[in-house]
C-alpha cells in the first residue's frame, strides 16, 4: 500500500506541471487539475505526518528493488549449474580408452571401385588388390623431376620394407595422362625402377572416375600440341587390404620417413585386426 | 571408347625421351647451363630463353645443347623453377639494402 500512494504522488506531481504547459485542453483538465492541485496541497497540509509515510516509502523503494535481486541471482546461479553440468557431460574422461569407433569417421572416406587397364594389357579392377597392403601414386611418365623422385622413393620403400621387416607392400602407379601413358611406355618407364610396381591406366573417363575417388587434381598445362605437363598432387595412398585408404604421404616425405611411417600404419592395423 | 579398343590400340608408341637415360641427359644439361649462368652472372644477359630467363651470349652453346636434349615443356619447368629461387634468393640477401621495405 504505501508503494501505491508513492506512484500516485509523483503521478500527481506531473499531472500538475502538464496543466500548466498545455491551457489548450478542455476546461475537463482544468477541474481536474484544480482537483489534482487542491489534493497537493491537503497533502502538504499533511506533510509533518508525511515523513515518516516517506520514510516508508523510500524503504519501500529499497526493498521494491531488492525483490528483483534474489530472483535473478537464482536464475544466474541456475545458468551456471547448467552450464557446468553440460560440459560435464560432454568432456571425455581423463583415462577412459578413446572408442575406437571414432577412428572410422575422422577423414572423409576416399577410394571406391575402379577399373583400369595394367601394362600388360589386362583389364584390372580393385578386387584384384583385395588382402594386399596397397602403395598407390598417381603420376605419369612425362614428369620432369617429381615424378621420377616420388616413384624412385617409392620403389625404395618396398624394398626396405621387404628387406628389412619382410612385409609386402604392393606398389602401384596410376597414370593421370592416360592418353599419352600407353600400356608400354608404363611398362618401359616402370622397369627402370622396380619390376614389381604395377602400372595401370586406361580410358580417360575410367582414369577420371578413379581419380575422383580418391580426390585427385590433376590438370594439363603448358600445353603446346603433344607436349604438356600434368599438374598433380603428386601424394601416395596407403591402402589396406580391404581397399580402404588409411593414410595420404606428400611430396616432403622421403624415403625412410616414408618406410617409418608405412610401418607404424601396419603394426597400429595389426594390432586392431 | 571401351577398355578392349583403348588395349589394342597405340600399343607400340613409347616415348623414349621421357626414360631414365634421356631424363639423365637432360638433367646434366640443365645443371651445365645453368653452371655456366652462375660462372657469368655478372655478365650482361642479352639472350632470352624461355618464360623470361635472360642469360648472356657466352651461355649459347650449353643453352643450346639443353634444349636439345629436354622436351620444350621441360624446359620451360625448369626456367621457372629457376627463376623462382633466384628471385627468393635475391629477396633473401637484400634484406641489408632495402631498409623499410
Amino acid at each position: 500500500m504505501p508503494i501505491y500512494r508513492f506512484i500516485f504522488f509523483s503521478a500527481k506531481h506531473r499531472f500538475a506541471h502538464a496543466s500548466n504547459l498545455l491551457p489548450r485542453f478542455g476546461s475537463s483538465k482544468r477541474i481536474q487539475s484544480c482537483g489534482y492541485t487542491k489534493s497537493a496541497k491537503n497533502n502538504y497540509y499533511k506533510k509533518p505526518t508525511g515523513h515518516p509515510v516517506v520514510n516508508v516509502e523510500t524503504q519501500a523503494s529499497h526493498s521494491s528493488g531488492a525483490y528483483f535481486i534474489p530472483p535473478i541471482l537464482l536464475g544466474f546461479g541456475g545458468l551456471l549449474a547448467f552450464l557446468h553440468y553440460n560440459d560435464e557431460r560432454r568432456a571425455v574422461k581423463i583415462g577412459k580408452d578413446s572408442y575406437t569407433g571414432s577412428d572410422t569417421a575422422v577423414a572423409p572416406i576416399i577410394g571406391g571401385p575402379f577399373t583400369l587397364v595394367n601394362s600388360e594389357n589386362q583389364i584390372v579392377n580393385e578386387q584384384d588388390f583385395l588382402g594386399n597392403w596397397v602403395l598407390l601414386y598417381f603420376g605419369y611418365t612425362s614428369s620432369p623431376d617429381i615424378g621420377p623422385d616420388q616413384v624412385r622413393i617409392m620403389a625404395k620403400v618396398i624394398d626396405t620394407l621387404e628387406a628389412k621387416k619382410n612385409l609386402k607392400v604392393l606398389p602401384v602407379f596410376v597414370t593421370i595422362d592416360p592418353q599419352r601413358d600407353t600400356p608400354a611406355q608404363l611398362r618401359a618407364y616402370l622397369k627402370e625402377f622396380d619390376p614389381r610396381i604395377v602400372g595401370l591406366g586406361g580410358p580417360v573417363s575410367a582414369v577420371r572416375q578413379m581419380a575422383q575417388e580418391y580426390r585427385v587434381y590433376f590438370k594439363k598445362v603448358e600445353e603446346e600440341g603433344d607436349d604438356y605437363l600434368v599438374e598433380s598432387s603428386h601424394s601416395m595412398y596407403l591402402i589396406d587390404p580391404k581397399m580402404k585408404v588409411v593414410r595420404c604421404f606428400g611430396v616432403e616425405y622421403n624415403a625412410e620417413q616414408l618406410s617409418k611411417e608405412i610401418l607404424k600404419e601396419l603394426k597400429k592395423h595389426q594390432v586392431n585386426a | 571408347m571401351s577398355l578392349e579398343a583403348y588395349a589394342s590400340a597405340k600399343r607400340d608408341e613409347i616415348h623414349t625421351d621421357v626414360l631414365l637415360q634421356a631424363r639423365q641427359a637432360c638433367y646434366k644439361a640443365r645443371d651445365a647451363f645453368y653452371s655456366c649462368l652462375e660462372k657469368h652472372s655478372d655478365k650482361k644477359p642479352t639472350e632470352i630463353g624461355s618464360v623470361g630467363l635472360l642469360y648472356p651470349t657466352e651461355c649459347k652453346p650449353s643453352r643450346e645443347d639443353y634444349v636439345k636434349n629436354c622436351r620444350v615443356s621441360w624446359v620451360k619447368h625448369f626456367d621457372r623453377q629457376y627463376c623462382k629461387t633466384k628471385r627468393t634468393q635475391r629477396l633473401l640477401d637484400d634484406k641489408e639494402t632495402r631498409r623499410g621495405v
